[in-house]
């Protein structure tokens, strides 16, 4: 069903950044070939959060919240080329206008409980350093 | 029996015959109960992780505390105030339906709390895509959940022992620079891939290892390797770990894993032991 919505294929080499942290964009990928890190800055380098594999939807945190759509962590493709597949952003956001307010508004509070996770899990690992 | 307790006992039974009485208003198109709200006082317990319940909770007044348990402790995922809402993620995951973490009043507070089936039409016409992508941030949260606690459940360890080293403890985690080799646990290949381990203790070691190189293996939370390694004075040491962490250290190219020890054979116990003595 994600495929579907597949609009455009990048091929990004191996450590090459396809979501960059901080940067204001809500595109959705899905991956299509390849490994993708999953990372986030902290004072003294960065924290690989996941490791992502085939099938698995990558940079929907900015799209669900909508309000910022500013990435909270990067997307960097490991352990040799990474396919993705550039999702139809029009159409998602089309059928996310669909959902009804309250679910909305849980997807919303799940996503800021995703966002403070990763940055608990930071300030463990700095602190741990 | 006042009022806000027997609302609570009326809601704890709701919560365990809430999938018979699911599928039942769904059949009969009853309509679903209204909003109730619930008051609680500082330090009650709202819900128990494992427990069986959906229903979802916003806070009106007051502060929650969302907590898991790693053995007896408790650790804090996070805190929630007014208008922020808890209980979604047993809703959204409806493959489980039990709780993923508990909640407790940090504050007295006053919760409304919504019936499952407020909402269950809704999510049942929200469009597939959505739907999709919303369980994979679910399932990611939950991932982190878990490793949350671990690494905080680590790190309350490390802790204890520090104390126990002031109070005359014998051994503590030691920088150092030795070569060793590793392979993960499980794999049908014999290769072993070189690695430098930058500290160690008693209880887990910090091995950094090339990122080009390291790339045959996966290297998540959870993931275990044989480990063996040459202490100086060439005792040979043999050890698996579970990777807790990984990061990149300043140089690049380089990945640092924080492993722990899941086991050690009794020899490299002891050199080890010898080892790490100030």
């Amino acid at each position: 069903m994600v495929y579907s919505y597949v609009v455009k294929e990048e091929t990004f080499p191996d450590a090459a950044v396809i979501i960059q942290e901080g940067i204001k964009n809500d595109c959705v990928y899905v991956i299509l070939e390849g490994n993708v890190k999953i990372k986030k800055r902290i004072s003294r380098g960065q924290v690989t959060l996941a490791n992502l594999k085939k099938g698995t939807v990558l940079g929907e945190m900015a799209f669900l919240d909508t309000a910022e759509g500013i990435r909270s962590v990067s997307a960097v493709a490991a352990d040799g080329p990474v396919r993705v597949g550039l999702l139809d952003n029009q159409r998602l956001i089309h059928d996310y206008e669909a959902v009804p307010p309250r679910i909305k508004y849980l997807i919303k509070s799940l996503v800021k409980r995703l966002q403070a996770a990763n940055e608990k899990l930071c300030d463990i690992v700095a602190d741990t350093k | 029996m006042d009022e806000i307790t027997y609302n609570k006992n009326i809601l704890i039974f709701f919560s365990y015959t809430l999938g018979a009485t699911h599928m039942a208003m769904k059949k009969s198109n009853r309509k679903p109960p209204p909003i109730v709200n619930l008051k609680y006082r500082k330090g009650e317990l709202i819900i128990k992780e494992n427990d069986y319940g959906i229903s979802i909770y916003k806070i009106i007044t007051g502060k929650v505390q969302i907590f898991t348990h790693s053995g007896d402790k408790e650790i804090a995922l996070a805190l929630l105030c007014p208008g922020e809402i808890f209980g979604e993620m047993a809703f959204l995951s409806k493959d489980t339906e039990v709780r993923s973490a508990s909640a407790k009043a940090e504050q007295d507070s006053e919760l409304e709390v919504w019936h499952p089936d407020l909402l269950s039409q809704e999510y049942d016409n929200m469009p597939p895509i959505i739907k999709h992508i919303t369980d994979e941030a679910l399932n990611r949260l939950i991932r982190m959940n878990r490793l949350i606690a671990q690494m905080t459940s680590r790190k309350e360890e490390e802790k204890t022992s520090g104390k126990q080293q002031n109070s005359g403890r014998r051994h503590y985690r030691k920088e150092v620079d030795l070569p060793c080799t590793y392979r993960p646990v499980g794999s049908s290949s014999r290769r072993r891939l070189n690695g430098i381990v930058k500290n160690i203790s008693l209880s887990g070691a910090n091995v950094e290892i090339r990122e080009k190189t390291a790339a045959k293996f996966s290297y998540d939370p959870g993931d275990e390797f044989h480990i063996d390694l040459t202490l100086p004075g060439d005792k040979n040491v043999h050890f698996t770990a579970k990777v807790m962490s990984s990061r990149n250290p300043r140089v690049s190219g380089m990945l640092s894993l924080g492993m722990v020890f899941t086991d050690m054979r009794e020899g490299t116990q002891k050199d080890l032991g010898f080892f790490l003595m100030p």
